[in-house]
Parts: C-alpha cells; structure tokens; sequence
C-alpha cells in the first residue's frame, strides 16, 4: 500500500482477542444480571426459610437433575465443537453443535412440562390455589418462574447463536483460523449452564 | 493469528464432563438422603455448585489456558458480588 | 479498511446526506449523534425544570397542578438522569475522543457503538412516548419505589421500560470503551501513559458494565409486577419494598459515579493545558479514579437511612460514605497544585473548569452533610437534597460538559467561538446556577420537602429566589448555545492546536481526518502532560 498510511492498531481490524474480551465483559453482566435475582432469593430465603423448604417440595428433582445432565452434556459438547474446528475438522464441529442444540431442545421441552404441572395445579400466581398459599411459598414460586423462566429465555437466545454460527462455520465464515465467534457463543452457551449450576440446587435441591 | 493458543482435546473435555456429572450426583444425593443435615445441606449445596461452576469456568471456558488478566478480573467481580451479598444479608440480619 | 490514503477528507466532509449520519460507523460521528440527542433532552429537561420553578414562584398551585407536578419532576428526574447526565460526557466526548487520545482510528466495535446509540434512541422514544400512551407519565420520581410504582395508574412500565433499554445502550459504551483501552492503546501507550481523560472513562466504564445490569434486573421485576403480576416486592404477600431500594441504589448510587468521574476527567485534561504544565499527580488522578469508582460500590445505603433499614447497617454505610471523599480530595489538591506557579491562561474551558472544582466542593461538602447519618435523619427529603444533587450533577458534571464542549470544539468543527462572549455565557449562568441552588440548601435546612408543588408561607422569599436564579441561569445557557450555533455556522477557522495541548487529539488536523490521524502521532515523551517549556518547580 504505497502512499498510503494506516495506524498500526485499528478499530477496524478484525481481533479475535478483543471480541473475546468483549465477550467475557458481557457474561460479567449477564453473571449480576442474575446477581440481582439471587441477592432477592437470598433475602426472601433467610426470612422464611420453612416457607421456601415447603414450597420446593413441589418441584421434581429429578427432572431438573435430568435437566442438569443435559446441560452439562451440551457443555461439552460445545466446548469439543471448538476443538474440533481449531484441529481444521468443520464436520465434526457442526454435528457436535447440533448435539448442543438438541439438548438444548429437550431442556426446554422438560421446563415446558413441569411449568405445565405447576399452572395446571393453580401454581400460577393469581390462580386460586396461588393466592392460598402462605406469603413465603408465593415468594418462592414468584422466584421460580422469574429465575427459571429468565434463564429459559438465555437458553433460546444461546440456541439462535449457536445456529447462526452453525450456519457461519457451513459457508466457511467460521474455520479452522477465524473461530471466535463459535467460541464466543460457547462462552455464552457455558455461562446458561453456570447459572443452571445455581439454580438447581437452590430450588429443587432445599430438603 | 500470529501467537499460538492451546487447543483441549476431545478425552479432557470428556473428563470435565465426568467429573461434572459425579459433582451432581453428589449433591442430589446429600440433599435427598442427607436431610437430617439441615443447614449444612444449603452450605455443601452451594460448596459443590461452586465447585461446579469452577470446573465449566475453568476447563470448558478456557480459564485455566487463558491470560491471568481473565481470570483476575473475574475474580474481582465475584468478589463485589460477595460484598454485595455480604452486605445486603447484613441489613437483614441485623433488623 | 486499514489503508488510508496520505490526505484524507475531515470526517464532516466524507459522505454527505442523513443516512450518512445515522447508520455511521465513525466513533466522531457517533459522539456528535450523541451530542446533538443528549443536548435536546437536556434543553427538553430544563423546561420541565423551569416549569417546576415557576409553579414553586409562589405558594399552592399557580400553574400546574399537584398531579401534573408529580409527573413533571419524574420526567425531569428520568431525562436528566437516564437521557442526559449519564450519557453526556461517556457517549459524546468520550466516543469522539477516546481513539484519537489513544492513538487508534476508532473504538474496538464500531457497530455495537452505532447500536448503543440506537438503543439510546429507542429508549428515549419510550421515555417520551409516556407523554402519549397510557395514562401519562410516572409520578413515582425517578426513583420508581416499590409498591407505590406498582400500584400507581400511571404509564411506569413504558418508563421503566425506557430505563432498562438506555442502561443496555449504556453497558455497551462501557464494554467498547474497555476493550478500546484494552486493545488499542497506540504502540509504546502504556496504561499509565494515558491521558487521565481515557483513565477516568476506563473507570467508569467498569461501572457502567457492572452496576447497570442490577438495575436493569430490579426494573425487571418492576415489569414483571406490574404485567404479570409477579409480585416481588409487594409488602401485602411478604414482599419488602426496603429490597426494592436496596437494589436500585446498588445500581444508582455508582451511576451518581458515572456522572462524575468522567467530568473530572475532563478537568484533569483542562487543567494541565491552561496551565501548560505537567499534572501534578498523574498516578494519584488515575487511581483514585479507580478508587472512587471501587469504594463507590459500597455505600449505597447511604440514600436509605430513614427506610428502616438496621441501625448497625446504617452506621457501616455512613462511614464507608466517607472514605469516598479521601479519593476525591485527592483529586482536587492535585488540581490545585497543578496551577499553582503554571503560566496560566485565562481561556473559558479553564472558567468551567474552576467552576467546577467551586460547585463540585459545595456539591460534595453538602453530600458529606447529608452523608452524615445523624444530619441525614433530619436532611432526608428535603430540598437540601435537591440543591446537594443539583451542584453536584448540573453544577459539577453539567459545567464539565459545557466546558469540555469549549475545549474541544475548535477540534470536533475546526471552527473557533467568539470568546468574549463565551465569557460573559460562563458568567451568567455561574451566578444563576449558585441564586438557583444555594437557595435550595437553605430552604431544605429550615425544613421544606421536595417533590411538592406547593409549601408554607415561611418558605415564599427564598422560593422566589431561586426561581429568578432560573431565569438567569437560563439566560445564561441560551447565550451559550447561540454563540456556539453561530460559530458552528460562520466561526473563524480554529487552528489546529488553539490551547497548545499535547495529548494527541491537538496533533491532528482540526476537524479530524476520517480514519483521525495521517501521519503516526507522536507521543510525549514523559507521559501525556510533559509540557516541554514549561518551568516545572
Ligand atoms: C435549569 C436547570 C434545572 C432546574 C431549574 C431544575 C429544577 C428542579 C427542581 C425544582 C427539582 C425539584 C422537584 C421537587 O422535588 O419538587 C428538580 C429535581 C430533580 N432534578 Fe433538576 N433542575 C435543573 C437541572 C437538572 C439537571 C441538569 C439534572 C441532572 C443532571 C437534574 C436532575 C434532577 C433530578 C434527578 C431531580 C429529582 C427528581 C425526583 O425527585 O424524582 N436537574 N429539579
């Protein structure tokens, strides 16, 4: 490029490192965004821990360990798709990546049942059984559905980036040198199994 | 990219996941069989979580392979957000 | 993208035509996107503000009415909180002179930058839109507590609404701001080679990134209580609407940071190149920038003495109050000791810039009175608050911004203001503001509230007082804005380097180049603030 002059660190080139700072700083505010809703539970637990014992009796725990596992498993195999991308082998990461989308899916598709199970039992607030309940197990249902349903939100808005990419890494956009927007939607992708981590003790697991 | 980067292979994410896997199990166990506890069954509820957590931010994230500016300033913010917890329970227990 | 050609067109000369404008990628053209929407709801604020003025001129309702007052101050408080001081200095000059000060040709993610100002659009339309839809604006304060927030009649959702969208605009200037400094600092910039401008919007940025999601949760479930009726902070089912301020000011009192930190960034710039000397205290101005914004965190109990939060709570939150001073103290001694034997110049950013350090002691003196906790009990919610918030915000922040835009409006337009009259601009609306807002303090002393349109006989004089303080402040304001707007039309042109500064922004070409520099800017040797010539003693 004769006559002419560019400055040796630009906005304008493309810099894995920098989108993947971007990234971390993100999660950060997505890891307080949740902060707030477990600096609630916390309050609302520490004053009616019996309340909040009782009310979590109503959930399953062994569909949200089911539901635990799938994450995890997704997890992983997100994070092997990124392995297998930087060893040059798109194949591979593409089928692992569906792998995530589909537990994706059944994690929804669990949640969507036992939410069934909740409203079809007047869990719902407003529902007649609701308005019965003692205030402390009205708060912990509150939680629920606001933290879980929060978190299910997270896990379709992962999904839509994780197929976007899918669909970068078939046209070639995504490959074996310019991966960061793949590892950028595993981050994502590993921060909605972080929050699970949490949650699923602290609702289903208070016996 | 001109600096190298490490690569995990396929059999350490495998194990992340095992290890994973055994942590849930764990903690499901001691909170359905272990109920006589008590209070002790939140506090090892949220130890293992944490662990957990450690374990996907560490190995599945990439943590432990990246520079030490990540992992200092995510331990920064988990800490404010300890003090927060710490500060905000404080109000409450001290009404 | 990289290459440029040796001479390239100024950044206002580029492409021509609206979409130009508003889908550009260019951080200058973003900063005075920026600019020119920050500077209209703030002109849309004062109005509400002189409003609110003239029905206090004198007692009972003259002008509006109660309800309408209510709605009113909330409108002024959410614009001037959300639309215009939180943005105003990060999103404008920020945006516009970050890169160029590190030596880059823009910031790390030129299209989420476009897409924070969008957001900032978006949520200004919903902010206004309460003035249409629904059954009008909030009437709750800027401050939307629980339960009466939840219960109230009033369009709080859409505000709320409003509130969440510009705190996702503003954590996305935060983020690009970050990796900027980060990642493209110019070769041989370390981090305490910066200007202390760049450190002061690093700190902020911090906070912006990691407070405002708190608020955007709690306003959440503000929605969620009012749409879904999940209700979380409803006292009827157990609720505690004492979490509910907890929360918001575990957000907003670092946003009272937000507002400040990057203002006295733009004093620490203005300072050394009035004085054409080193900054004394480089290291003690960037760090207790960081220091602010970390104690910050930690003392937002501080608006929650008289909420029945605990008396051992309360008492931790006032002492850690205090600690925030040391930070800022610091700052202002090393001002201090920065002009003292430089060769000064008398130039209007220097006006502003002492005005500033002038409100900014009244504002944070007042803030230690009210920070106090047993002076607190008695000061909570009267309009010593207000005139405390108003120093601190319009006399502090709001003066820095006027003076920043002095500074470095011969660089943004190449184009140079008519300087005397500038002066005279600075004059009135210093004296209008301190005939505004002393008044306030007094009144708030002897007992008057705030957030009524109406109040005792005893309270009329100074009332009027303060009223005739808007008119001239307003004055004042508006003889700014009319130089400025002539100038932009038909200034002088403005030399390249008119207040002979040396961080990098004066080496180029005023305005700027579209990609900011045509030759690599030579950095200072010594750090940013070594003035060759200048008899350091
Ligand atoms: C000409 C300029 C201004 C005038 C005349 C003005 C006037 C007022 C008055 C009279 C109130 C008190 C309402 C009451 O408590 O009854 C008020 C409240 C307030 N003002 Fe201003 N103000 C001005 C500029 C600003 C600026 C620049 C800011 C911030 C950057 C600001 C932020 C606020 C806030 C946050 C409130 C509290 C609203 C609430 O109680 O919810 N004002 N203003």
């Amino acid at each position: 490029m004769e006559h002419s002059f560019s400055l040796p660190n630009s906005g304008h080139n493309y810099d894995a490192k920098a989108s993947k700072l971007g990234m971390w700083l993100f999660l950060y505010t997505e890891l307080l965004l949740f902060g707030g809703l477990f600096m609630v539970y916390m309050v609302y637990r520490a004053l009616n821990p019996d309340a909040f014992l009782i009310a979590s009796f109503n959930l399953n725990v062994w569909l949200g360990t089911i539901n635990t596992v799938v994450l995890l498993t997704s997890s992983m195999t997100v994070a092997m798709s990124i392995t297998a991308i930087q060893k040059g082998n798109s194949k591979l990461s593409l089928i692992l990546l569906a792998l995530t989308v589909a537990a994706a899916v059944i994690f929804l598709v669990i949640k969507y049942f036992e939410w069934g199970a909740k409203i079809e039992h007047g869990f719902w607030p407003g529902m007649d059984h609701f308005t019965n309940l003692p205030f402390g197990e009205q708060l912990y249902f509150y939680l629920y559905f606001f933290m879980t349903g929060l978190h299910g939100l997270h896990v379709v808005v992962g999904m839509v980036f994780i197929l976007i990419v899918m669909k970068k890494i078939k046209n070639g956009s995504q490959n074996k040198n310019k991966n960061q927007l793949l590892e950028n939607s595993g981050l994502y992708w590993h921060l909605v199994d972080l929050i699970w981590i949490y949650l699923f003790p602290l609702f289903y697991l208070i016996h | 990219m001109e600096d190298s980067y490490h690569i995990t292979g396929y059999a350490e994410h495998f194990g992340t996941w095992v290890s994973l896997i055994l942590l849930t199990f764990m903690t499901v166990f001691i909170s359905v069989f272990g109920a006589d506890l008590n209070t002790l069954t939140v506090a090892t509820a949220l130890f293992i979580a944490s662990v957990k957590a450690l374990v996907v931010a560490y190995y599945f994230m990439h943590l432990k392979y990246d520079p030490k500016i990540y992992r200092i300033m995510i331990l920064i913010v988990m800490s404010m957000f300890v003090i927060f917890l710490i500060m905000l329970i404080f109000d409450y227990l001290t009404r | 993208m990289t290459g440029t050609s040796a001479s390239q067109p100024s950044y206002l000369d580029v492409t021509k035509g609206l979409f130009s404008w508003i889908f550009t990628l260019d951080h200058k053209r973003i900063g005075l996107l920026y600019l020119y929407t920050v500077g209209s709801f703030f002109l849309v604020g004062v109005i509400l503000g002189v409003i609110m003025r003239l029905e206090l001129f004198n007692p009972g309702a003259d002008i509006i009415e109660a309800q309408t007052y209510n709605q009113v101050f909330t409108l002024h408080g959410v614009i001037m909180v959300f639309l215009f001081i939180i943005p105003s200095i990060p999103a404008v000059f920020g945006n516009f002179f970050l890169p160029i000060m590190l030596g880059t040709d823009d910031v790390a993610f030129p299209r989420i930058n476009l897409m924070s100002w969008w957001l900032y659009v978006i949520g200004a339309i919903f902010a206004l839109g309460t003035l249409i839809f629904g059954d009008g604006p909030a009437d709750t304060g800027w401050t939307f507590y629980a339960p009466y927030s939840v219960k109230t009649g009033t369009n709080v959702s859409m505000t709320v609404l409003a509130a969440f969208v510009l705190g996702f605009s503003s954590i996305l200037t935060g983020l690009n701001f970050i990796v900027t400094i980060h990642r493209l600092r110019a070769p041989g910039m370390g981090f305490n080679d910066m200007p202390l401008f760049s450190w002061a919007l690093y700190a902020t940025s911090w906070i912006q990134l990691l407070a405002t999601p708190i608020i955007g949760i709690t306003l959440l479930m503000i929605l969620a209580e009012r749409v879904l009726g999940i209700g979380l902070f409803d006292p009827a089912i157990g609720g505690d609407p004492i979490l509910y301020q907890h929360l918001f000011w575990i957000y907003s009192h670092p946003a009272v940071y937000i507002m400040a930190l990057p203002a006295m960034g733009i004093v620490s710039e203005i300072i050394p190149t009035f004085s054409q000397r080193t900054i004394f205290g480089y290291k003690a101005i960037a760090y207790s920038s960081m220091g602010i914004a970390l104690v910050g965190y930690f003392v937002w109990g501080h608006h929650m003495f008289t909420s029945g939060m605990s008396g051992p709570s309360a008492w931790i939150f006032s002492l850690l109050t205090f600690f925030v001073a040391i930070p800022t103290s610091i700052k202002v001694f090393n001002w201090l000791a920065t002009l003292y034997k430089g060769s000064i110049d008398i130039e209007v950013p220097l006006l502003y810039a002492l005005a500033f350090i002038f409100n900014f002691l009244i504002g944070g003196l007042t803030g230690l009175v009210v920070g106090a906790l047993a002076a607190d009990v008695h000061l909570h919610d009267t309009y010593f608050v207000v005139g405390h918030f108003h120093y601190v915000m319009l006399g502090g922040t709001g003066f820095a911004f006027i003076g920043g835009l002095h500074y470095w409006f011969p660089k943004m337009w190449g184009k140079m203001y008519n300087k005397a009259v500038a002066k005279l601009a600075f004059a009135i609306i210093f004296i209008g503001l301190n005939i505004l807002y002393f008044p306030m303090l007094i009144l708030g002393v002897m007992g008057m509230p705030r957030r009524y349109y109406d109040y005792l006989p005893e309270f009329h004089t100074l009332n009027q007082v303060s009223t005739v303080g808007s008119w001239i402040m307003v004055t004042g304001l508006i003889i700014m804005l009319v130089n400025l707007f002539i100038a932009h039309r038909k200034g002088k042109k403005a030399p390249d380097n008119p207040w002979n500064g040396i961080t990098l922004e004066w080496q180029t070409k005023s305005p700027p180049p579209l990609y900011n520099f045509d030759k690599m800017p030579k950095l200072a040797k010594g750090g940013p603030y070594n003035y060759p010539n200048a008899k350091n003693s």
